[in-house]
């Protein structure tokens, strides 16, 4: 596939030419997108082709091996940490973990980046804004909790609503359905679309779930051992020619794959016994 | 072998480096800390946790510190029929040393402890990005308040130390060794002096510091997983123990030059 430029003018936030290296091992080789304004991007790949990486260098967390990242034409991850936070405020940032913090409440966790930034005067206010961001996600009522005695998909759906606080104009999204139940992925797809719609807001989801990225995204790009095999809109995902895409969307395993899981066999040459260890 | 020890010294170089940097932020946002109000029920937090939840084992360290050196020394005393100055052998010694470094050694272990497994966990489980990702600066949000909390803590500790200590030497003294209580603190307020009780105060400043700021730095840059925070916290604990015993040592020398040249005209000043 012959490889577009990209321009730093050509969307709200360009990756350029990114090359990722931890060490010796390469993670992201020579990746360039550029994300659109008000779109929805969807950035699909198997597991550990540098996904999370990649959405990170695009607020900075991570810093480039070699190229740059642009935020409204301007370079962003070469600037020190403290200019980058008034650009990062503009930004929200949903952890494919959560990474809430789990000596604050839900509360205080989504509170967290309105006191950082704002000098709050109207507690009454905050508490309905509060209220309101986590109906949104299911959660209401939840305030009180502490992250740990959550389950795993509503720390998710907290961790949403953490992201989406300020109001920003671009929401990163890593995996934010995975682990949740079929509705409610589909709350958070039509979140995802409700903010795209009424707030102008850019996203850029990373997800394994086909049936949701078919339904929220403009753009489909697909990542594959630290490359981009695939880009464009859903139909031309679905009728892409290349045998590792057709599989990855049809959740096939490939004929390499299952010949060695045949190799490996149903049991072990030695198996071991309890014996073994007394 | 020889590569070996290049490689270990490039590396200890880069760490001290990287430390340094560190350090530099810290002061930084401390200084910030200090002009925004609005940082100040952070330090409040961790005054507590830091300081007053450490008062009873900096008491007990220093209570023991006085009744081990009453019961060790008198019998020497005693001997010599000196045992009247019991009292400033100990005052002075639990006053410039054993109470300033041990208090200090009890806090690197309770306190530099928890501030590795905290802000390391943090670190492992994305929590600092997190942090940054909103556009708060991490160093400013949780190191800052824990290193000031840290540093103007310590030195307040390191009395209650000194008290404990003073206290517990009076009570094995006078009252089970039935030493002359005027006597006792007749010959321990001729010899000490109050540049000893100062400077053992002093001291608490650099401890409290050093220690909050290696083990935010050992926290802040742990490897993952469980085990990277184990070995953080260890390493947070020899660090803070080594560097307590060498400032001392360094106070020690510093201190006493300036004691030798300025102290004796002190009425002239
Ligand atoms: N801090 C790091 N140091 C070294 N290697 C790393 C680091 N972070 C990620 N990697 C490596 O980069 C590769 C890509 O990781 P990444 O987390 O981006 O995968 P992913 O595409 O998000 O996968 P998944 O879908 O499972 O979340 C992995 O092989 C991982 O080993
Ligand atoms: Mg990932």
């Amino acid at each position: 596939m012959p490889r577009k430029i990209v321009k730093p003018e050509d969307g709200i936030l360009v990756a350029q030419n990114i090359t990722k290296q931890f060490g010796e091992r390469v993670v992201l080789e020579n990746i360039s997108i550029a994300i659109e304004k008000a779109k929805t991007t969807v950035i699909i790949g198997p597991s550990g082709c540098g996904k999370t990486v990649f959405m990170k260098h695009l607020i900075v967390l991570e810093r480039p091996t070699e190229g740059s990242v642009y935020f409204k034409g301007e370079r962003i991850d070469d600037k020190e940490e403290h200019r980058l936070a008034k650009i990062r405020t503009q930004f929200g940032f949903c952890f494919q973990m959560g990474a809430l913090f789990d000596s604050l409440t839900v509360y205080e966790n989504i509170t967290f980046p309105v006191e950082q930034h704002y000098k709050i005067k109207d507690y009454k206010a905050l508490a309905d804004t509060v209220k309101q961001k986590l109906a949104m996600v299911g959660m209401d009522g939840f305030q009180n909790y502490y992250p740990a005695s959550l389950s795993g998909g509503q720390k998710k759906r907290v961790s949403l609503a953490r992201a989406i606080a300020l109001n920003p104009e671009i929401i990163l999204y890593d995996e934010p359905t995975t682990g949740l139940d079929p509705i409610t992925s589909d709350v958070i797809n039509e979140l995802i679309i409700k903010l795209q719609k009424e707030l102008a807001a850019t996203s850029v989801v990373v997800t394994h779930d086909m049936k949701s990225a078919y339904k929220i995204a403009d753009r489909i790009i697909m990542f594959h051992k630290g490359r981009i095999i695939a880009d464009g809109d859903a139909d031309h995902i679905r009728n892409h020619p290349h045998d590792v895409v057709q599989q990855f969307i049809h959740g096939k395993v490939s004929e390499a794959e299952l010949a060695a899981l045949r190799l490996g066999g149903t049991k072990f040459e030695t198996q071991f016994l309890p014996e073994d260890f007394e | 072998m020889i590569e070996t020890i290049g490689r270990k010294t490039i590396e200890g170089i880069e760490n001290l480096g990287r430390f340094s940097r560190f350090v530099a932020r810290t002061f930084g946002a401390m200084a910030q800390c200090l002009f925004k109000p609005r940082t100040y029920p952070l330090i409040w937090a961790q005054m507590y946790t830091i300081g007053v939840q450490s008062v009873p084992v900096v008491m007990a360290t220093g209570a023991f510190v006085g009744m081990i050196l009453a019961i060790q020394t008198y019998g020497q005393l005693a001997s010599m029929g000196l045992e009247e100055r019991l009292g400033v052998l100990i005052n002075i010694a639990v006053v410039k040393e054993l109470g300033p470094v041990l208090a200090a050694v009890m806090l690197a272990g309770r306190v530099g402890g928890a501030l590795t497994a905290e802000l390391g966990t943090m670190n492992v489980t994305e929590q600092i990005a997190a942090v940054q990702s909103m556009g708060t600066n991490p160093i400013r949000y949780l190191v800052a308040p824990r290193v000031l909390a840290c540093l103007l803590l310590t030195p307040l500790l390191i009395i209650y130390a000194d008290l404990l200590g003073i206290l517990g030497g009076y009570l094995i003294s006078v009252w089970q060794l039935k030493i002359n209580a005027g006597a006792y603190w007749n010959y321990s307020a001729i010899g000490v002096e109050r540049w000893d009780v100062c400077t053992g105060i002093l001291k608490g400043f650099f401890f409290g510091g050093a220690i909050a700021l290696i083990s935010c730095y050992k926290g802040f840059t742990c490897r993952e997983g469980a085990q990277g925070v184990g070995e953080a916290c260890t390493e947070a604990f020899v660090g803070c123990f080594i560097s307590i015993l060498a400032l001392n040592y360094i106070f020690a020398v510093v201190l006493d030059a300036v004691y030798k040249s300025f102290w004796p005209i002190r009425p002239l000043l």
